[in-house]
């Protein structure tokens, strides 16, 4: 989950996540490196005393930096659209889950076998007790079993949500009217937070995300206790 | 038209380091113009005959492959499990 002054991306918890990550730190380099030998080149020029009044153009260093910017862009594209291509791919989900964005609540659903659904909302701070998480906690969690692939499917009930969760890197537009489908595999235990991502109203910072993954062989324990319950 | 060809032809003799700029705008739109092309033409949420075909979608085998490229998924390999209509 997210923490104070934060200025990275949060930790990995599926495949994909790892790819992307490794992917942003690849780029981020390149474009460190740009930068910083543009900034070093400007400031050389700039405190320079040397003057050439005769240098017009040169055919050479065109050339050059024609080139080596083609290349690098290049090696920037390949990884990209890997990933692009990799992201989208069909991974024969073992459970599927819909979701349903209202104002201000998610509502989840799980119908391969019984019919399972529930309504998701943010804990009020005044309600917290100590070790709960301000902004990011919800009375039902969406429970997933681990190393499985899920395959979500998203929607809205009113205006336009957007459910994510950075840590799985999975975010996706819900929008009234719309089935948008994503995939996505947990790779350890754990509880994750995400919060919508689209404006939507008064409320839209208060209706977060939370999905705990627990291993398959107690996945149906906590849906059979959920179907009881609800 | 072709005196401009004519005119970058000109200055490209005098300024050689013009030619691999060319080679990359060059190749960049060809290649934007053949996968969009690609996409208009093959891409199955196209349909371009409303007569005989016209709901391409529903016509994709779960074995055939419709992107232009695949990381994991060697689609020739998946299993085939679904009636035909």
């Amino acid at each position: 989950m997210a923490y104070p002054l934060q200025l990275g991306l949060q930790d990995a918890t599926s495949p994909v996540m790892e790819e992307l990550i490794q992917f942003h730190d690849h780029t981020l380099m390149i474009a460190l490196l740009v930068s910083t030998m543009v900034f070093y080149t400007i400031l050389t020029t700039v405190t320079s005393k040397l003057t050439n009044k005769n240098m017009l153009d040169s055919q050479g260093i065109e050339t050059i930096w024609t080139i080596a910017p083609a290349l690098i862009l290049f090696l920037i594209a390949m990884p990209s659209l890997r990933l692009l291509y990799m992201m989208d791919e069909v991974n024969n989900p073992h459970l599927t889950v819909k979701t349903i964005g209202h104002q201000w609540y998610w509502s989840y659903e799980y119908t391969d076998y019984k019919n399972l659904e529930f309504d998701s909302y943010m804990i009020p701070t005044q309600d917290l007790i100590p070790g709960q998480f301000r902004l990011l906690e919800t009375d039902h969690r969406m429970v997933v079993p681990t190393d499985s692939p899920v395959r979500m499917l998203i929607t809205a009930d009113d205006t336009i949500h957007s459910w994510a969760v950075p840590t799985l890197g999975v975010k996706m537009d819900a929008i009234p009217g719309r089935l948008n489908q994503t995939t996505f595999v947990v790779s350890h235990p754990g509880v994750f937070y995400g919060q919508c991502s689209e404006i939507c109203g008064a409320n839209h910072s208060f209706m977060p995300i939370s999905v705990e993954a627990i291993p398959l062989i107690h996945f149906e324990d906590w849906s059979t206790s959920m179907l009881a319950k609800i | 038209m072709s005196s401009m060809f004519r005119m970058v032809g000109k200055q490209l003799k005098t300024h050689p380091s013009l030619i691999p700029l060319f080679i990359f705008i060059g190749g960049g739109a060809t290649m934007s113009m053949l996968y969009l092309g690609r996409l208009a033409l093959k891409n199955p949420d196209v349909s371009w005959d409303h007569k005989n075909n016209p709901e391409p979608w529903n016509n994709i085998e779960p074995n055939q492959q419709y992107k232009f490229f695949t990381v994991n998924t060697d689609y020739s390999k998946l299993k085939k499990d679904r009636p035909d209509f």
